[in-house]
Formats: structure tokens, sequence, C-alpha cells
């Protein structure tokens, strides 16, 4: 089999709809990415506008000190640890013990059956 | 006597060509790399098995109304989901009702590498068009590289149907094999002290922040790219019912009931439609060819960005350069690969939350490309 390679197939308009799709993606994306920078900002000068009941500015949303995400995540595990009953060790594991019944005729019914008819004799 | 010859002329042994014991043993193939080495397992082992059904020989057009491509056949039916692009937006719908964006959120530079990563499916679709490829079948074949199987589905099911086949097992043939392709350029193109780099951890991310995130971003890559609609909107709006926090029977379902059957359905569908007698062509050859390049330029492209922008960026806000190589859409593997091949450089070094920031950007990104392709094409 033989790869036909044709360079003329290349038109300008798929150059300008390959550069124009990738600039277009870049944009989208850059747009969103000005937007979310800005954001937290937005947020926070938002809620550190809101007077309180005595009509002083607040600052930060509700004062809630911030922290950072691995304190954030260490918290939201504990409490997920916590509310799911999760334990490091298993409790289940400790009982599981092979209970060795050693035979015996006075605990074996098949015992009693299959030998029921030689004490008859 | 004439009976039992009858009953032969239709069995699987009267209709078996080489082409199908091939596809058969593809199909083994996907199921052994799912079963054995877990790659992909949730795709690998529907499709896989999907081939062996499409593959397993009978007599054609002989009124059984028994293959996915003859009309009436149960299996028609459910393939229509995938000719008519129903199944990827479905798809989005889960895909956005489990994602968590925060790390997007709060670091949005990284947001960057996702549409860097996106070069591979434009420089494809050049390339498909030299080897003569029409120019909706590059288009379709160059989305392979944004390693997004329900994006190669929808844009194939739009500008070139009869290659959908091909596209998808060839998306997800590589989605499977991000474990495979990508450490390799990652090693080629950072140096090992690059491959060090720490990031500072990832801000804490306001409830409003991840609220304000789905619906901003439909309305804008929405008004932009107006054909990415119904893979945006669905993604977009699967996460506002995740976010909101007061849908969560809906967010439930959609990421784990719904998107569960979508997956079984698509995933079956498009094994089958693999059946060796319109599949096995030069042109499914090419594909393949194609879709692996478009794959490595886009992780080359995400690296080489990060890069780039650590020319501008100073102290801890520098970038690893290993998680531009999860700027491929393929959640979350590329970014799982980043975390690996970060541990290799250094055994404390966790990149899987800042990989996870341009792995999202890069779903938001190459549904963006489709939109665009289709907007330029249809």
């Amino acid at each position: 089999m033989s790869i036909p390679f044709d360079f003329s197939a290349i038109q300008p308009e798929h150059f300008t709809l390959a550069a124009t799709g990738y600039g277009v993606v870049f944009l989208s994306l850059i747009l969103l990415y000005f937007i979310f920078s800005v954001m937290p900002k937005v947020l926070d000068f938002r809620f550190r506008k809101q007077p309180d009941a005595e009509g002083h500015a607040t600052h930060g949303a509700h004062h809630t000190p911030k922290q950072s995400g691995e304190v954030n995540a260490a918290i939201a595990m504990a409490l997920s640890l916590y509310f799911s009953e999760l334990h490091d060790q298993e409790t289940a594991i400790l009982t599981i013990k092979k209970a060795a019944k050693t035979y015996s005729p006075w605990n074996s019914k098949i015992y009693n059956v299959i030998n029921f008819k030689g004490a008859q004799r | 006597m004439q009976g039992i010859l009858r009953f032969f002329e239709y069995s699987g042994f009267a209709n078996v060509t080489p082409g199908h014991i091939l596809m058969v043993l593809i199909g083994l193939l996907f199921i052994y790399l799912a079963i054995r080495h877990e790659y992909e397992p949730l795709l690998l082992v529907p499709i896989g098995f999907g081939i062996l059904i499409g593959n397993t020989p009978f007599m054609e057009n002989a009124g059984l109304q028994l293959g996915i491509y003859e009309p009436g056949s149960v299996l028609n039916y459910l393939y229509q989901g995938v000719l008519k692009g129903i199944f990827p937006p479905l798809i989005f719908l889960g895909i956005g009702a489990m994602t968590d964006f925060s790390t997007l959120l709060s670091n949005p530079k990284l947001i960057l590498l996702g549409a860097a990563a996106q070069i591979g499916i434009f420089l494809t679709y050049l390339g498909a068009l030299v080897l003569g490829f029409a120019n909706p079948e590059a288009a379709s074949i160059g989305i392979i590289g944004g390693a997004d199987g329900p994006t190669a589905i929808f844009i194939a099911s739009r500008l070139a149907p009869h290659l959908i086949g091909s596209i998808a097992i060839a998306a997800y043939s590589y989605m499977a094999l991000v474990p495979v392709i990508q450490p390799p350029i990652m090693r080629l193109l950072t140096t090992p002290e690059e491959r060090k780099i720490r990031m500072k951890p990832p801000r804490a991310v306001s409830k409003q922040e991840k609220v304000i995130f789905p619906i901003a971003g439909l309305l804008l890559t929405g008004f932009i790219a107006p054909g990415s609609l119904p893979l945006l909107g669905m993604l977009f709006f699967g996460n506002l019912l995740k976010e909101s926090m007061v849908t969560k029977r809906l967010a439930d379902t959609a990421r784990n009931a719904l998107i569960d059957i979508v997956t079984i359905i698509l995933g079956l569908t498009v094994g089958a439609s693999t059946q060796a007698t319109t599949f096995l062509t030069p042109q499914s050859i090419l594909i393949f060819v194609l879709g692996a390049l478009s794959f490595m330029i886009s992780t080359a492209g995400g690296i080489m960005f990060a890069k780039l922008m650590n020319r501008f960026l100073k102290g801890d806000d520098r970038i690893n350069p290993l998680i531009g190589a999860a700027g491929v859409s393929a959640v979350p593997d590329s970014a799982r690969v980043a975390q690996t091949e970060g541990l290799k450089a250094d055994p404390n070094n966790h990149l899987l939350m800042h990989a996870m920031a341009p792995n999202v950007s890069g779903v938001i990104g190459s549904a963006v490309a489709a939109g665009i392709m289709l907007s330029f094409l249809m």
C-alpha cells in the first residue's frame, strides 16, 4: 500500500481554519482565565463592602480565616472518616478465628446415624 | 440433508473471513488489556466485547436483521444513539456532574495548558488533508488528538459518519494507552530539574466561584463557539447540578446510573461497528497512524507551553511542565501519568491535583475546537 502524500491538498482556507480554530480555543480559555483570576477579588471585595448591622464594613467573607488547601483537605478527610465510621484497623478481622472442632461421637449427629444400626445389633 | 446444509450456510463457520479473525483477536486484546493491565477497563471491556459481537460472522443481508449496519436490527437501533450524536452529550453531562473544577479555579493560569494541548487537533487536520482525506473527514480525524472519545464520536457523527468506528476505536485506544504513549514524550521534553519543580498548594475555592463557573463557562464558550453547545452545555449543566448542592439526586443520577448506562451502550455499539467487512480498510490504518500522531503532538504541545510559561513565572508560581501533558483531555489518566512521572523525579512531589486543572480545561478546549470545526464545516 502506497501512502498518498499531496501537500497541494492544503488550500489557504484550510490554514485559515486551523489557525482560527486554534486561536479561538486559546481566546475562549484566556477569557475564562481572566474571569476566574478576577473572580476571587470581586467576590472578596463584595463581601468586604457589606456593612454589618452597626454600619461598619466587615473584612472578608464572614471573618473566615483563610486556610491553605492542605489544611482544608485534612479537615475534610477527618470529617469524612468520622462520618463514615472508618477505622484504621477493621475490628472484624480479630474475630475471624478458625474454630477447630475435634471429632467426637458425642457431638456428631452423622456418627450416631451411621452407627445406630450397629448399636441395634 | 438440505436443511443441515442451509443451517451450515447461515453459521459463522461458513461466513468467516481472515478479517473477522483479525478483528476477534483485536477484541480479545482489548479485553486482555482491560482485565489484565486495567487500561481503561470501563471502556475497553464494552468495546472489546462489542468487537467480538460485531465480528462474529453471519450471513449478511439475508433478512436476518442481525448486524449493526442492518436496518431493523436491535444493534442498529442502539447504534442510532452514536450515529445521531445523542450519547456523547449524555456522557458529558455525567462528566460534568463528577468533575471538580476547584483545582482549575484555584490556579486559573493552568487553563492555558488545556488550550495549548489542542494544537495536535489542528496540525493533524492538516496532515489528514495531505494524506488525501476530505475536509470533514480530516477534521474528524484531527479531534482524536483531543483524547476525548465522546467529542471524537460527536464530531465524526456530524461530519464523517462512515468513519465513526475507526475514529472511536482510535480515540479510545489511545486514551487507554495514555500510560504507554505519554511518559517517553514527557521525559524527552523535560529536564530532571524541571520534573522536580514543586508547585504551591492550591487555595481553597469558595462555593460562589464553583457555582458561577459553569454558568460563566457556558455563556462564554457558547457565545464564542456555538457548535460546542451540545457538549459544553451538558458538561456545565452537569457541573451546576453538582456544585449547586440542591440537586443532589439529579447529580447522583447523572454521574452514576446515567453515565454508566450510556457508557455500556456506547462502548458496545462502537465496538460492534468495527465489523470486519466495513472496518478493515486502508483508511482505518491511516486514521490509526494520524490519531497516534495527533495525540503525541498534543502531549508535546502542552509540555512545551508549560515550559514557555515558566519563562515568565517566578518562584513557586512556576509550573512543573509534566502537568502540561495532562492538557489532553484524557480525564483522569493523563493527570495520573503526570503524578507518576513527577513521583519518579521526586518521591515527595505530588502533582495530581495540579494536573487535574489542565486535564479538565483540556475537556473544554477540545469541545470548543470541535465546535469550531462544526461551525466551519457543517
